[in-house]
């Protein structure tokens, strides 16, 4: 039904509208609809529960009994929590050194491993294949190398650095960096895939024609590949910033955020308020933090590809 | 007809308050109790926590055998247990029993008036009338009502075992400096002399600080200082902090990196003496080696004091707003019934002991039997730091004592910021 009066449309309306008018008028029913279902959806179960973690952030609630609104006082909290500006420390670092080393080891085995050799897609594949396994998994398998008699004291007994050994997930210095390795070590095969089809879609004549021209590998690199792998550059950087932002996962199960708080992400430490300590009003002011910082990121993304584009 | 179609409408809305559902948790309960609870007056739906394969299994054929009313029985692991329990029990159909522990939560909750009143139960012509005093008291709310039912327990001691000790040359002690002597002995020998899994399972720490507390100070304080009434920078606590520091040495180090469980490895291939810890810890030993463990209790420091002990005492509440209070109450009563008990310690392999004085304990293993001989000669029980206190009090339990591990030399600092955060769970609960 709808169909047949959106083909009637376009001959009663004449002269010369604007262009962006005429296609909202043709739009059929039935596709916005479609679009409203999703909508609702999204609604529902993604925007109200987050309306309502907002305001459940300015109350003071256990789970039971009725909230009581407390203001703005989970967050003045906040700023006055040692825990928390742990957890925010760490969240930078965090943020630095898995963006970092996992976007310089990816491209950088993307590098090595763009070519056709013998072996490579074993290579490869190999790299790529602990992005396969849950982070629940890989902080498992990690938290075993780590153990005091576990195989990375071992190794380094071993190389006769026997007095590097430590205890590194128990350890307050060195807990959060031992878990970014185990993170790190995962992701670089992702990043690394990302490059690896965005060298494919290089166009090679244009390295050829620098070598003839003198130029260095390093010259070549950095000013023929690079610009070209620009949109694929784009891509990684979101993916970092998100699962650096969402990690949680890895670091609950190798450390649970200690010893003592030392590894406490934002995350963990949300977590830990909302679900072990029952503070649902205060860890929701910590999800409204994350939030913020999530927002931030994305938004600058979002102006800087569009600008990009424009 | 009519009922079922009235029922399924309310389910309805519950679904819809779900999607619409005020948080993301109370979303997830409500849908949760919307497939649990089927129709009210018909069946009973019974909510556990015990997720571990035996103990599960155990539970579903006690289930399976209650043939008065049907029960639907919904195992949820035991971390979203914890966080649910709140919305389970004020949601607007619960479940009408639900596993838990004694203790301050479970009084807190009937305070808040989510629980049951069992007290007929507990009367001399109920089904729990014979249950001891002290279970009797540990399951009264602050109004004197009854409103748990305990049907297992388990004890704490120094688990150690008897031919390494032969072997060390050491025997068992009775007294606190006997106890640090050994410890001494058997470090000279190149063995830990105590193991401790306090990595992924700091509450492991609080094993020694609430038994040292009640040897220095006594139950009535160890009770005053996690219901908030006493302060964690007292001299009191120092003392405690005092005796703990003593310990130090003796600790096996790796112990910050492993699990309770993984420190028990330890001690089961003869690598480290003594292990203070819950009876579960047989669930870990390998078969050839569980003949040879056995344990002791802590030893006494202060004679004066009466004697206590932890107990963790685990059982059933059942929510006030049940739809059959008559079914559940009969539920619980067969829960907590000796053959119940019995069947179900036995095929859960559990090393817990029954609470009702009407199992036969004489087929049990002599530990077991040892554990029951040591409880029943204790002036006081305890729980455990968690469940004397609450699970947010645990948590800055676990940051102080493995900080103090770490740095014994800042005692004085940890205790000031324990009572700190100590201070803040109490004035958010």
């Amino acid at each position: 039904m709808s169909i047949t009066k959106v083909a009637a449309q376009p001959n009663t309306v004449g002269g010369a509208p604007p262009k962006r008018r005429r296609i909202t008028r043709k739009i059929p029913v039935l596709v916005w609809i479609f679009l409203a279902v999703p909508a609702a959806i999204e609604a529902a179960w993604v925007f109200w529960p987050a309306v309502n973690s907002f305001v459940l952030s300015t109350e003071k609630w256990n789970g039971a009994g009725a909230p009581l609104s407390i203001g703005f006082k989970n967050y003045s909290d906040l700023f006055s929590d040692d825990i928390f500006r742990q957890a925010l420390r760490n969240n930078v670092i965090w943020a630095i050194g898995f963006g970092l080393f996992s976007v310089a080891g990816g491209l950088g085995l993307a590098v090595a491993l763009n070519r056709t050799r013998r072996g490579v897609g074993l290579y490869r594949s190999a790299i790529y294949l602990p992005m396969v396994f849950s982070l629940a998994v890989t902080g498992l398998f990690w938290r075993l190398l780590y153990q005091p008699d576990g195989a990375v004291n071992t190794t380094l007994d071993g190389l006769g650095l026997g007095s590097w050994a430590t205890q590194w997930l128990a350890n307050p210095d060195t807990a959060i960096y031992a878990v970014l390795v185990a993170a790190v070590w995962r992701q670089v095969g992702y990043v690394m895939v990302l490059y690896l089809a965005g060298l494919k879609g290089c166009d090679p004549t244009l390295d050829d024609a620098g070598a003839v021209d003198g130029a260095s590998p390093w010259q070549r690199f950095w000013r023929i590949t690079m610009p070209q792998l620009r949109g694929v550059n784009m891509v990684v950087f979101a993916v970092t910033v998100i699962d650096s932002l969402r990690t949680f996962d890895i670091v609950w199960t190798m450390t649970g955020g200690g010893p003592y708080h030392s590894s406490e992400l934002l995350s963990t430490y949300m977590f830990q308020q909302a679900f072990t300590s029952l503070n649902l009003g205060y860890a929701s002011a910590i999800a409204v933090v994350i939030f913020v910082i999530a927002i931030g990121f994305i938004l600058t993304y979002l102006v800087r590809t569009s600008r990009q584009e424009d | 007809m009519t009922t079922i179609h009235n029922i399924s409408r309310r389910k309805l809305f519950q679904g819809a308050a779900a999607i619409a559902g005020a948080s993301l948790l109370s979303g997830c309960v409500s849908s949760g109790s919307a497939t649990g609870g089927t129709s009210a007056t018909a069946s009973l739906t019974l909510q556990s926590s015990l997720s571990d394969p035996d103990p599960k299994a155990a539970l579903e054929a006690l289930v399976k055998s209650y043939t008065k009313t049907p029960v639907t029985l919904n195992t949820v692991a035991i971390e979203s247990f914890r966080a649910q329990l709140p919305t389970y029990l004020n949601s607007s159909a619960p479940p009408d029993a639900l596993t838990w522990y004694a203790g301050s939560v479970a009084r807190d909750y009937a305070s808040k008036g989510y629980l049951l009143d069992l007290s007929d139960l507990w009367a001399s012509s109920g089904s729990l009338a014979k249950f001891s005093p002290a279970l009797k008291s540990l399951s009264t709310a602050a109004d004197g009502k009854q409103i748990f039912v305990p049907t297992s327990y388990y004890w704490w001691g120094v688990f150690y075992r008897k031919s390494m000790f032969k072997k060390w040359g050491v025997e068992v002690p009775t007294t606190w400096d006997e106890f640090l002597a050994v410890c001494k002995k058997i470090s000279g020998q190149n063995v830990a002399p105590l193991t401790m899994g306090t990595g992924s399972t700091a509450w492991v720490a609080s094993g020694w600080f609430d038994y040292l507390d009640l040897r220095v100070n006594g139950a009535a304080f160890h009770r005053d200082l996690l219901a908030g009434k006493k302060q964690f920078d007292s001299p009191e606590v120092k003392n405690v902090m005092a005796e703990y520091n003593k310990l130090l040495p003796y600790v096996d180090p790796k112990g910050r990196s492993y699990s309770w469980q993984d420190a028990a490895t330890p001690l089961m291939q003869g690598k480290a003496g003594m292990y203070l810890i819950g009876a579960f810890i047989t669930s870990v030993a390998p078969a050839d080696v569980l003949d040879d463990i056995d344990f002791f209790r802590v030893p006494i420091i202060d004679a004066k004091l009466p004697v206590a002990e932890e107990a963790p005492t685990d059982g059933y509440f059942a929510s006030a707003k049940t739809a059959n209070p008559a079914a559940t109450k009969e539920f619980l009563s067969y829960l907590a019934s000796a053959t119940s008990q019995q069947t179900y310690i036995q095929t859960s392999k559990s090393s817990n002991l029954p609470t009702s004085p009407d199992v036969d304990t004489t087929k049990f293993t002599p530990l077991v039997q040892k554990g029951v001989e040591m409880l029943n000669k204790t002036d006081e029980i305890t729980q455990f730091f968690n469940r004397d206190s609450s699970d947010a009090l645990q948590t800055t339990a676990d940051t102080a004592l493995t900080k103090f591990l770490d740095k014994p030399a800042d005692v004085n600092a940890i205790l000031g910021d324990w009572q700190k955060a100590a201070a803040k769970v109490f004035a958010s609960a």
